[in-house]
């Protein structure tokens, strides 16, 4: 889950009360946050990831004020002072197929205010949080902070050869080319793909040209740096994903918005069209059915209850006829329907044991047919003396292969060699089991009933998942007959009379295998396991291995009256 | 020595519990009660089988009536080529003969000629140089005139005393002979018998009515067993070690958990533990880009897709993520993903990453209201491997279906689970899933844990429900089952849940 550390200082100062940490957990516990840590300033929260306004100063204090009561309603936004004008972007068509949109905002500090270095610092760790987060680790979306001050609108968005670019980063010293910077700075080795395309990258200029940013890379040092003092910040966010571009810049209101800064969008303007409705960052409007509340919750709330709840949830709710409209600032892009909406009012009313109340109709619990009848061969298993496993269904890839068993899919990306493949038999986990064993005197006999997965193309996935009931016999007298007779007692149990015929089974002795068919088809195989394969893995006795295809075989017996 | 165990005092009802054989044996202790005897010599004197002898001593000692005291000793022999030395001399003395017979000097091919072994002439030059009998250099010389080449070496009067049984051998010698392979030990031991003084005071009756050991079939079928007395047993001798089989105890637990299920009204579902992407996640309204599906979360395999998807499912399903109304519908369920759908990502085969996918399929089967399923499956995620997880662990899953089921159902199912696990304490917060709108997550209170979380849940929304056909409100909810179980089993470590060690399954040692 997210998690940010916070400064509690900024939080506080934003509460204009102090907190005990008894209560800040509590209320945080109520909501869909935690408190994981409160070490002096740092506060370290974690978030469900559809709450990343709580991830910072702003958005928390926001939530804290609501919850206890402090201010209700939404937090409003500041309109921009009337002498500015709106703030335009423009892109270009070149950056369509490598990263195509942009949104952003104007921000504009209080009369009396500059930007500060805890602002500063909260918005510059904020922001790296959406980048990990909704931005896919800036693939999808990443953001930008410019002073406004000392850029020249429109800004123009655009892809130019590499050549001729030079920048300054803004962590570097001085200017450098642009293939030595693609080349050498370490931002640029991990998000330079994000932003570079045969020879082209992507760029940031202001009206006089000068370069604000390599999106979605670094800012540049001239044009592009913020500074404490500054008054007017523009915040722009580019990416592959508009609905994630724009939701970040929302979200990236708050940490100004919560302090008075005034907001306004950016006009973006793209090659096809004169404006786009991208970049139009404000509050939403949105229906909340007053029957989807009773329908999900089982609550009957008096309208007025309601309206409090989302109040609370510094949500603006004004009555419609068969609810409410709820006012959505821009940071809570989780909030898209009724169902969403539900849950808020859920969250502000708290939801406890007491609520519980068990459904009035009555419905037949009970066990699958089929899983009954693997439960009564277990039995039968135990029965005759194998000791029951429950092994893992990915096995070693050493294993898999030392038994002859290629054809077990294997995991493209495993964590560990011990399970890099998927069992196609019980087989390979029985022998594991014996090879882990070896220190205990013998005989041994180990059973598992469980699932094994087996390549087939009937299924969409490319593999079906089969049932078997598999068991090894290890000892000095053990043979070929052992596991013959498991086999064909088991068989029995259920009715069924299988018929052997010589097969050559992996991981066995040539000769020593057989499969068991029933009316044509195959349901068991046994065998003698291979002395290969046994002083590999160190098991000093002979071991009979049989195993049987329960999904086949349940077709078979299955009638209305079967021993399970 | 004796045992020094210290002996009960000796109930004389211990002599019916004495077998025939048994009381024989005493019998023949105590008429020499203060000599120690060897089983050959008991043998003799009971005229019984050795194995039943062997036997009886043994339960007597059990019964605390005899003592029994083993002593060992080791005894030196001549192996094969020491007689074989003996006979023909070492061969140093053969040496030192031949040397004698030629004047004086031997020259390298005259050694040859005298039948030596390479072997045996690097023994002997070397025996006879160290002893300065022989001078340095070829021809082989005396290194002294005349050398008292009569006088027997050490050696050879070591190996006289090893045939001959002498009790003094020169440890020094013998160990040297032993490097040559010329002689050899081995160990002894013998058991001897003593009646303890148990044995000796325990008042024997005189023998009456015969005492039956065995109850046999032609007992049973004469009727003879109505004219016999049965010997008691010792009911507190050992008995045979028995090995046996056992459920696994995750199992075993886990059936318990399906009762408690069953009982509540659930049924019971499957399915596929290789799974596409679409069953996984998409149905559940997973976005294709979410960080849960990437190689950190899920496991991806070398399976081709195979038969096509259902078309009709996977067209709502992809209508929704981007936020377009389904087909015949006028408006979008929400404004979804907003993102470009791919219908060949959907088709990718993964590992189950969550049991959820047993449930979409449930409902996509259209069951008939009410309905309430519950799914205990397997499910793999790449996580690291410690004492709290585990690529593969156990999701307990389940749904209830009805016109007017709401969240405070699902409350409902949490608690009464919680009660019939004995738990009571119990918490329930707001929380997220992509899949349920409102969630919920349940925390029990675990004594020695604490707050642990293990009800995860909430209503499927609109954007589940819909594309499968659901017509009802479904709850859904999950049980951290693994965590439960380390709790019950008072396991410590989530991998004990695969546990295979035959001596923790079958509760014996070894």
């Amino acid at each position: 889950m997210p998690q940010s550390v916070l400064s509690a200082n900024r939080v506080l100062e934003l509460l204009a009360q102090p907190i005990e940490r008894e209560a800040l957990e509590e209320q945080l516990f109520r909501s869909k946050a935690e408190l994981t840590d409160w070490t002096e300033d740092a506060l370290t929260i974690e978030v469900t990831p559809d709450r990343l306004d709580m991830l910072s100063e702003g958005g928390l204090a926001l939530f804290l004020q609501g919850a206890l009561g402090l201010k209700k309603g939404p937090a409003p936004l500041v309109e921009p002072p009337a002498t500015l004008d709106r703030p335009a972007a423009l892109v270009e068509a070149s950056v369509s197929t490598l990263r195509p949109y942009l949104a952003g905002a104007l921000l504009t500090a209080p009369a009396g205010v500059a930007l500060d270095a805890g602002l500063f610092a909260e918005a510059i760790r904020f922001q790296e949080v959406l980048h990990a987060t909704i931005g896919l680790d800036r693939r999808a979306a990443s953001l930008g902070l410019y002073s406004w001050e000392r850029l020249k609108p429109p800004i123009r968005y655009a892809l130019e050869p590499v050549d001729g670019v030079r920048f300054h980063p803004l962590d570097g010293p001085a200017e450098v080319e642009g293939p030595k910077f693609f080349a050498e700075h370490p931002m640029a080795q991990r998000y330079g793909r994000l932003g570079r395309s045969d020879g082209e990258c992507l760029t940031l200029r202001d009206a006089d040209d000068q370069l604000l940013s390599l999106p979605p890379i670094l800012n540049g040092r001239t044009a592009g740096e913020v500074r404490i003092g500054d008054r007017a910040l523009l915040l722009e966010s580019t990416g592959t994903r508009a609905v994630r571009v724009e939701e970040s810049v929302g979200l990236m209101l708050l940490p100004f918005a919560a302090r008075g800064w005034a907001v306004q969008s950016l006009r973006v303007e793209y090659p096809d069209h004169a404006e786009s409705g991208m970049g139009w960052i404000s509050p939403r409007r949105l229906p909340f059915s007053a029957s989807t509340l009773q329908d999900l919750t089982g609550l009957s709330l008096p309208d007025e209850q309601v309206e409090d709840y989302l109040a609370q949830g510094r949500l603006g709710g004004t009555k419609a006829p068969d609810g409410w409209w709820v006012e959505i600032p821009p940071w809570r892009p989780d909030l898209q329907t009724s169902v969403d909406l539900t849950e808020e009012i859920l969250v502000a009313r708290g939801i406890a044991p007491e609520d519980a109340v068990l459904p009035a109709s009555a419905t037949r619990g009970r066990r699958l047919a089929e899983a009954r009848f693997r439960r009564t061969v277990r039995r039968v298993l135990l029965g005759l003396g194998y000791v029951e496993l429950r092994n893992t269904v990915l096995v070693p890839n050493g294993l898999a292969t030392l038994l002859g068993r290629s054809s077990a899919i294997a995991v493209v990306n495993p964590v560990s060699d011990l399970y890099s493949r998927v069992r196609d038999s019980l087989q390979i986990s029985l022998m594991a089991s014996l090879e882990r064993n070896v220190r205990y005197p013998y005989p041994q006999q180990y059973s598992d009933v469980g699932p094994v997965v087996v390549r087939d193309s009937s299924e969409p996935s490319g593999g079906k998942t089969r049932w078997h009931a598999g068991a090894v016999l290890a000892g000095e007298r053990s043979g070929f007959a052992d596991a013959s007779a498991w086999v064909d007692y088991l068989l029995g149990a259920f009715g069924a009379l299988g018929v052997r015929e010589p097969a050559e089974l992996p991981g066995t002795i040539p000769g020593r295998a057989a499969c068991l068919r029933i009316a044509g088809e195959a349901v068991a195989e046994v065998g003698e396991i291979a002395p290969s394969v046994l002083s590999e893995l160190k098991v000093p006795v002979p071991v009979a291995w049989g195993e049987v295809d329960l999904t086949a075989l349940w077709p078979l017996v299955r009638r209305g009256e079967t021993p399970c | 020595m004796p045992d020094e165990e210290s002996a009960p005092a000796v109930d004389p009802s211990t002599a019916l519990t004495l077998s025939g054989p048994e009381r024989q044996v005493l019998e023949a202790l105590r008429a020499a009660p203060h000599v120690l005897q060897e089983e050959s010599a008991l043998l003799e004197r009971t005229g019984l089988a050795a194995d039943a002898l062997r036997g009886s001593l043994e339960r007597l000692r059990s019964k605390h009536l005899a003592l029994a005291t083993d002593d060992s000793w080791v005894e030196r022999k001549l192996t094969r080529r020491g007689e074989e030395a003996r006979a023909r001399g070492l061969p140093e003395r053969r040496f030192l003969f031949a040397l004698r017979r030629r004047g004086g000097a031997l020259t390298p091919d005259q050694v040859e000629a005298e039948g030596f072994s390479d072997e045996e002439q690097a023994a002997a030059i070397g025996y006879l140089r160290r002893r300065h009998y022989l001078a340095d250099g070829v021809p082989f010389r005396w290194a002294e005139p005349r050398p008292d080449v009569d006088r027997p070496f050490p050696e050879e009067e070591a190996l006289q005393q090893v045939a001959t049984g002498a009790k003094e051998v020169d440890a020094t010698i013998f160990s040297q002979l032993q490097r040559r392979g010329l002689v050899s030990t081995e160990r002894h031991s013998v058991r001897r018998w003593l009646p303890s003084p148990e044995g000796i005071a325990l008042p024997l009756p005189e023998a009456g009515r015969p005492l039956v050991g065995a109850l046999g079939t032609s007992l049973l079928s004469s009727g003879e067993w109505a004219h016999v007395s049965f010997r008691p047993y010792d009911v507190r001798a050992t008995v045979p070690y028995l090995q046996g089989a056992r459920p696994h105890p995750y199992l075993a637990w886990l059936e318990e958990v399906e009762e408690i299920l069953i009982g509540l009204g659930f049924e019971e579902a499957e399915g596929p533990l290789l799974e596409t992407e679409f069953w996984n996640a998409d149905v559940l309204n997973m976005p294709q880009e979410h960080p849960a599906r990437s190689v950190h979360d899920m496991f991806f395999v070398n399976a081709a897709p195979g038969a096509p998807l259902p078309a009709d499912l996977v067209e709502r399903v992809a209508a929704v993520h981007e936020g377009r109304p389904m087909a015949g519908e006028t408006l979008p369920v929400s404004p979804g993903w907003r993102t470009p759908y791919s219908r060949d990502r959907a088709r990718r085969p993964v590992l189950r990453s969550q049991t959820t996918a047993v449930s979409a399929r449930y409902l996509a089967a259209h069951p008939t209201p009410p309905f309430r399923m519950y799914c205990i499956g397997r499910n793999f995620r790449p996580d690291a491997l410690d004492t709290r997880h585990h690529i593969e662990f156990e999701q307990c899953e389940g749904i209830l279906g009805d016109s007017g089921v709401t969240i405070r159902h699902l409350v409902g199912v949490f608690k009464a689970f919680a009660e019939a696990l004995g738990i009571s304490d119990l918490k329930i917060r707001p929380s997220y899933f992509p899949f349920t709108e409102p969630s919920i997550e349940g925390y029990v209170r675990h004594p020695r844990l604490g707050w642990m979380e293990v009800f995860p849940g909430g209503m499927l929304r609109p954007e589940v429900l819909r594309p499968l056909g659901a017509e009802v409100p479904v709850a859904a909810w999950g049980i951290g089952i693994t965590w439960l179980a380390l709790v019950a089993l008072g396991y410590n470590d989530i991998r004990d849940l695969y546990l295979d060690d035959r001596a923790r399954l079958t509760g014996r040692p070894d």
